[in-house]
């Protein structure tokens, strides 16, 4: 029986082999065509689509917006593999030519091969960092992108670095003639307070309005935020000849507004969505936001110093135009040796309550007003109130205008900045709550 | 028997079936990988010429992730940089090593690899990377950009990296006595050697700061530079140290270096030296 036994086993072993050996090893397709064609498609969509725009692509690079504005660059792609680029990294706007090439990777993606102008946000150099943070990451840019496909006649990649997304629109003859007009949107992005005291963005959605403070821009990042009581909100900003472009967008709603016109008879960027809603970052004598700062100061409260000192304060934004021009005022009546260092406000002082200290450069002693102080929660203002000088009246004289801002009945607006300037003290500005456009910038001390 | 005939049959029936059962297969098609040669341009062929075809090795100037850190910010030379800077390399290092070495040294060792980097490659520590050593097989340069080849303190620079990194090379493929290199002066090592100056490194004993980075560096700066230096600029950097300890510990270091070369490859140290020296001062004029 041990042959049967042994026959018996093979053909258990052979029925076995039957019911596995055909096993369907197709694997279902989810798709028209295997990974390796699909991949190649794509090698060559990316391939071919690159020359075919007459004057190439445009598209404003944004490297890391949580802390870096966007930089422009325009791209002209030949199909023997070189790139002719400009960009508005700096005023070198130029047109150079290198190399590209489409590069599989994770997947298809296209990469400058050789030293052109988008390589400039890559410069580990320490002397190129925009930030002490980024010494030795220069920019954070990339030049390898990751080709995810198109949408609305644009490429969209994503950059193998960090997986941000850059669109290249196509560009007009237009983008590279003017591609220099971007530095002259600089100064208006910087922006003049002459248009008002404050500086702010304001989001309508149809009837509804949500307002920020936006502040102090930083050319060497391109970058500030707006700011309310509660956000603080980063904002990266690209120059263009006609406005500014910025990312994160503003949304609204199911809005996205990233592209915003200048208005130059109001100093104004606005960009304008569907069905009322809009953007815009734009001036005005009343504050954008009112704090609760205020009862900080209120009576009761520990002392608390605020001043404005020269000269580290005196070219401030914040600074309103009617501010400037009653310190000059100042200044102007003094001697040529001297002049106004501080105007400083001493809140609950333990012995003699709240002042305002006038103190000057060149030997000319301080003036002090003594002041009573009274809290508007209603208006959210504090009212300084006088009650008698150190000096008398013909002494004093030379402040008075800038002592009836500080002292108006309708009191003051006290609020702390989310900028900084020169120190790292904390910043507070002191506004006229009558909205009459007089803002002072003040150290707290 | 009867059951053995049945089991036969069954057999004979499942072997059929199985030779029959799978017989459809799908023919292989056409490749899909893409065999187009990329266009050659002027430089791609320089380099063949001058690099691929007499030495095997391959100059990439062209980005490629896969042969860089992408965790550093760099990015690729500019064209018009490549081919000063392999000029440079070829004339200074390959023709001094063939000439001393004889045709075939640097064919057979050689990093089979240059890779070249337009910036720069920073630290944390603020120090900058000029040059990597892999595997024996690639030699990284960086900050080709900078190349001008009517600085000598540019070129200095750029050819004591080379030199420095084949000397790792060198070592990859021969290792140096490492333990009796490092009894020389076993106190000097530190993490921190950015933070010291070359000149009171070498009262210790130690080349430059770098020198004191590990025997390793160690090493591959105390030959580099007696290669980038002429005879006489050693000369006066033996003279200028001040501890008679410090200048013998480096010379003694010199004598491991010169004794390496003999024994390892058979090639006179300052015979190279003098060469090397003479193609600088070709590079510059030329």
């Amino acid at each position: 029986m041990k042959i049967k036994n042994i026959l018996k086993y093979l053909v258990v072993a052979s029925l076995a082999i039957q019911l596995t050996a055909c096993t369907e090893t197709e694997v279902e397709q989810k798709f028209d065509a295997t990974p390796t064609e699909r991949l190649n498609a794509r090698k060559t969509e990316l391939q071919q689509v690159l020359p075919t725009s007459e004057f190439g692509w445009k598209a404003v690079y944004f490297t890391d917006n949580k802390q870096l504005g966007g930089f422009t660059h325009l791209f002209k792609f030949t199909p023997d593999g070189k790139v002719d680029m400009a960009s508005d990294f700096n005023t070198d706007t130029k047109i150079y030519t290198s190399d590209y090439g489409i590069q599989l990777g994770s997947t298809v993606s296209l990469v400058f091969t050789t030293k052109n102008r988008i390589h400039l946000l890559s410069d580990s150099n320490p002397a190129a960092a925009p930030t002490a943070a980024l010494v030795g990451k220069g920019y954070l840019g990339d030049f390898q992108f990751l080709y995810y496909g198109q949408e609305n006649g644009e490429l969209i990649f994503k950059t193998n670095r960090n997986g941000q997304e850059v669109r290249f629109a196509k560009a007009t003859a237009q983008d590279w003639t003017d591609l220099p007009k971007n530095f002259l949107m600089i100064p208006n992005v910087i922006g003049r307070n002459v248009y008002g005291a404050n500086r702010g963005l304001e989001i309508i959605d149809g009837t509804t309005k949500k307002t920020y403070d936006f502040n102090p821009f930083t050319t060497i990042t391109r970058f500030t935020n707006y700011t309310n009581a509660t956000e603080v909100n980063g904002l990266g900003i690209g120059y263009s000849p006609t406005g500014i472009v910025v990312s994160p967008a503003i949304t609204v709603g199911e809005q996205k507004l990233s592209n915003f016109v200048y208005n130059s008879t109001n100093g104004s960027f606005t960009a304008t969505g569907t069905n009322g809603v809009s953007a815009s970052i734009k001036y005005s004598d009343t504050p954008f936001v009112i704090s609760d700062d205020y009862k900080n100061f209120a009576p009761g409260q520990p002392q608390k110093v605020v001043g404005y000192i020269a000269p580290n304060l005196t070219a401030a934004q914040s600074n309103s135009v009617l501010c400037r021009t009653l310190l000059d005022k100042i200044n102007a009546g003094l001697p040529a040796t001297q002049s106004i260092a501080r105007v400083q406000v001493i809140f609950n002082n333990a012995v003699n309550g709240t002042y305002i200290q006038y103190l000057f450069n060149g030997g000319k002693a301080t003036i002090t007003h003594f002041v009573t102080t009274k809290v508007n929660d209603t208006n959210k203002t504090i009212v300084l109130t006088d009650a008698g000088w150190t000096h008398n009246a013909a002494t004093i004289a030379i402040l008075k205008d800038i002592d009836a801002q500080l002292t108006n009945p309708d009191g003051l607006y006290i609020k702390k900045e989310a900028f900084t300037i020169v120190a790292s003290n904390k910043i507070y500005t002191l506004a006229n709550a009558s909205n009459n456009g007089f803002r002072i910038t003040a150290y707290q001390l | 028997m009867k059951i053995v005939n049945t089991y036969k049959k069954i057999a004979v029936f499942v072997g059929v079936l199985t030779l029959a059962s799978c017989a459809h297969e799908d023919q292989p098609t056409e490749s899909q990988l893409d065999f187009n040669q990329p266009l050659r341009t002027e430089l791609d062929k320089w380099i063949d010429t001058n690099y691929l075809v007499p030495y095997n090795i391959n100059a990439q100037y062209k980005w490629n992730q896969n042969t860089v850190d992408n965790t550093r910010f760099l990015f690729p030379p500019t064209l018009d940089k490549v081919q000063p800077a392999l000029e440079i390399v070829k004339q200074i290092w390959l023709a001094s090593y063939a000439t001393v070495g004889g045709a075939d040294f640097v064919k057979k060792i050689a990093p089979r690899e240059i890779v070249l980097v337009g910036g720069v490659n920073s630290n944390s520590n603020g120090t900058r990377t000029l040059g990597i050593a892999e595997g024996g097989q690639r030699i990284t340069l960086f900050e080709v950009d900078n190349i001008n080849k009517k600085n000598r303190a540019i070129v200095a620079e750029f050819i004591h990296t080379i030199q420095h990194e084949y000397v790792h090379i060198l070592n990859q493929n021969k290792p140096f006595d490492e333990q009796a290199w490092g009894k020389i002066t076993p106190s000097g090592y530190t993490a921190t050697w950015h933070l010291e100056t070359t000149a009171a490194s070498r009262e210790l004993g130690f080349i430059t700061n770098y020198a004191r980075a590990n025997a390793v560096e160690d090493f591959a700066e105390t030959a580099s530079i007696i290669l980038i230096s002429t005879k006489a600029e050693y000369a006066a950097i033996l003279a200028s140290i001040t501890s008679a300890k410090g200048r013998a510990d480096i010379q003694r270091k010199e004598a491991i270096v010169v004794q390496y070369f003999k024994d390892a490859f058979n090639m006179d140290f300052y015979a190279l030296r003098d060469e090397a020296e003479k193609n600088t001062t070709y590079v510059i004029n030329n």
